[in-house]
């Protein structure tokens, strides 16, 4: 409890001392902190989305660095005590918080930071936003580091012996997401197109999201990170419940618009067979229909 | 999700003793019941950039309602709307959507053609909806009006194309604020006949759509005549039911 307090009244002497993040080794040389099922006000909620790093022979790539600065300085402390290689890539699948806050805990080790080519807008956009709502997890805004290298479509990074492969995606989960293939392991860490067991949230485009489902589905990776959920091997498997949740959404309120049913009772209907199969469905449901019908409503 | 307040002002003081004042000079707000009027909104929004609030009119409102504004306290643009309602179609609802920065009192106003003020009002948290970026898809023209019925045509549902810039929102390209850019009036006759004239603002969503719930079918045609703080003019005709959910293009 003492240490608690000196943390909250010296946040960055604390952080020096960082203990460790969690990590699994799930595949050779690539390892994942599973993130908590919990919601963005909540305490503990810069550390609910899956973050890690994959280790190569000359570098080491971090695949996003949760949702403060503190937790990128434990991860930091993760990689630290498994490699003394330097991190030479920072790479965030996408925008939002719970993946790209602690992205300035790596700026000492003066990396790549790599996302979509949307990502880098997407933050600038954003970076009021976090630095108001999220004053516990970033301190100023010069702590929100956007990217320096952009994605448009593809590219692949070399970490000495072994390649990632990152692959950028039109409007899906959001705008800026973007994937990330560890092909010697067959590894597919797909940021949050993927939710296994928390509720998928919306922030892009429901189409575009099942189609990019459509496009990972013709992917057969032997592992695959989700952003949010546990590591699975079997992709065909891990999107079909999320594929089922986005049609039943997308078809729901078509029919509410060909109905002439206003929003607010498409947020109340809508989506409601699906509440036993989620984690923290009634968080984003609504919010989620409510993005599903302003997009569908000009169709 | 969805209630609606029953106290005639669940937040005294604060933003609202500003406008009040400067709207509605030492003027007295009458002691309303829910069957004169009421304001439904969600008690905490699953939404803040598209919030939906209705104006529920009882029977004692019919015909009787020359003006509502509608605010919401804690917005920077507290005045959402200033509605001048006609008085031959017999309307019991209308909806709008609307952005809540947040939590606030939303409340409605009432002039009655009879001078009096009556005042009804609905609680909403919710937190960023001002300065959220643009959600819907991006397809589609500046302008482009749809109109959707439902309800044997007792409903109708108006929408306009545009993206209703609010000022606060961020453009990605430069880091700076979008300058505001809003549909700042709509006339809508039904049957020739005025049905609503509505001056709006920041706090209007995204491609502003309201909803108008009559007791009788809407008299066609209905007509729309807009126009936004830029100028650009607009204006769509729907001839019912044939033209169910048919766009009809705006012009510049």
């Amino acid at each position: 409890m003492v240490r608690r307090v000196a943390c909250a009244l010296a946040l960055a002497s604390c952080a020096a001392t960082a203990a460790p993040l969690k990590v699994d080794e799930v595949a050779r040389g690539v390892f994942v902190h599973q993130g908590a099922t919990l919601v963005l006000d909540a305490p503990g909620h810069d550390d609910i989305a899956n973050i890690g790093f994959v280790v190569g022979q000359r570098c080491v790539a971090v695949i996003d660095t949760g949702g403060s600065v503190r937790t990128g300085r434990a991860l930091r402390e993760s990689i630290s005590a498994h490699t003394k290689l330097p991190v030479c890539y920072v790479i965030n699948t996408h925008v939002h918080v719970d993946h790209v806050l602690g992205n300035a805990a790596f700026k000492d080790d003066k990396p790549a930071f790599v996302g979509s080519a949307a990502l880098g807008p997407a933050i600038e956009a954003s970076r009021r936003y976090f630095v108001e709502h999220y004053p516990d997890d970033v301190e100023t805004s010069a702590q929100i580091v956007g990217p320096d290298t952009a994605v448009a479509t593809t590219r692949e990074l070399d970490l000495g012996g072994r390649t990632l492969t990152l692959r950028a995606f039109p409007k899906a989960h959001t705008d800026s997401d973007m994937t990330v293939f560890v092909g010697d392991v067959g590894l597919l860490w797909t940021g949050d197109l993927l939710f296994i067991g928390r509720v998928p949230a919306l922030d892009g485009s429901a189409k575009g999201w099942l189609a990019a489902i459509d496009e990972l589905a013709k992917t057969h990776p032997k592992f695959v990170v989700p952003g949010h959920g546990p590591v699975s091997h079997d992709l065909a498997a891990a999107l079909a419940p999320e594929r089922r949740y986005l049609e039943t959404l997308v078809e729901g309120v078509r029919k509410e618009i060909a109905d002439g049913k206003p929003i607010e009772d498409a947020t109340a209907h809508v989506g409601q067979s699906e509440k036993a199969n989620w984690q923290l469905f009634d968080t984003a449901n609504a919010h989620n229909v409510s993005l599903v019908y302003r997009e569908l409503e000009w169709e | 999700m969805a209630g609606s307040a029953s106290a005639a002002d669940p937040a005294p003081g604060g933003a609202w003793q500003l406008l009040s004042g400067h709207y509605y000079p030492n003027r007295e707000f009458g002691e309303v019941d829910e069957g004169f009027m009421h304001v439904e909104a969600p008690m905490s929004t699953p939404d803040p950039a598209a919030t939906p609030v209705s104006l529920h009119f009882g029977d004692a409102a019919r015909g009787r309602i020359k003006q509502v504004r509608l605010f919401i306290d804690n917005n920077p643009s507290p005045v959402v709307a200033t509605l001048d309602v006609g008085t031959a179609q017999p309307i019991s609802e209308i909806d709008f959507r609307v952005r809540v920065d947040r939590a606030t009192a939303v409340r409605a106003v009432a002039e009655t053609t009879d001078g009096k003020l009556e005042m009804r009002s609905a609680w909403v948290r919710a937190e960023g909806g001002c300065s959220a970026p643009p959600a819907a898809s991006g397809e589609g023209k500046v302008g482009d009006v749809r109109f959707r019925s439902a309800d044997e045509g007792k409903s109708l549902q108006v929408g306009i194309r545009h993206p209703n810039y609010s000022g606060f929102q961020i453009d990605p390209k430069t880091g700076d604020p979008i300058p505001p850019h809003y549909v700042a009036h709509m006339k809508l006759t039904a049957g020739g006949k005025p049905l609503v004239e509505i001056e709006s603002g920041i706090s209007i969503s995204e491609n502003p759509t309201f909803r108008i719930v009559s007791d009788a079918p809407i008299a066609t045609p209905v007509t729309l005549e807009a126009s936004d703080s830029k100028d650009a003019h607009f204006s769509a005709t729907w001839n019912g039911a044939a033209d169910r959910a048919v766009a009809a293009a705006g012009t510049h």
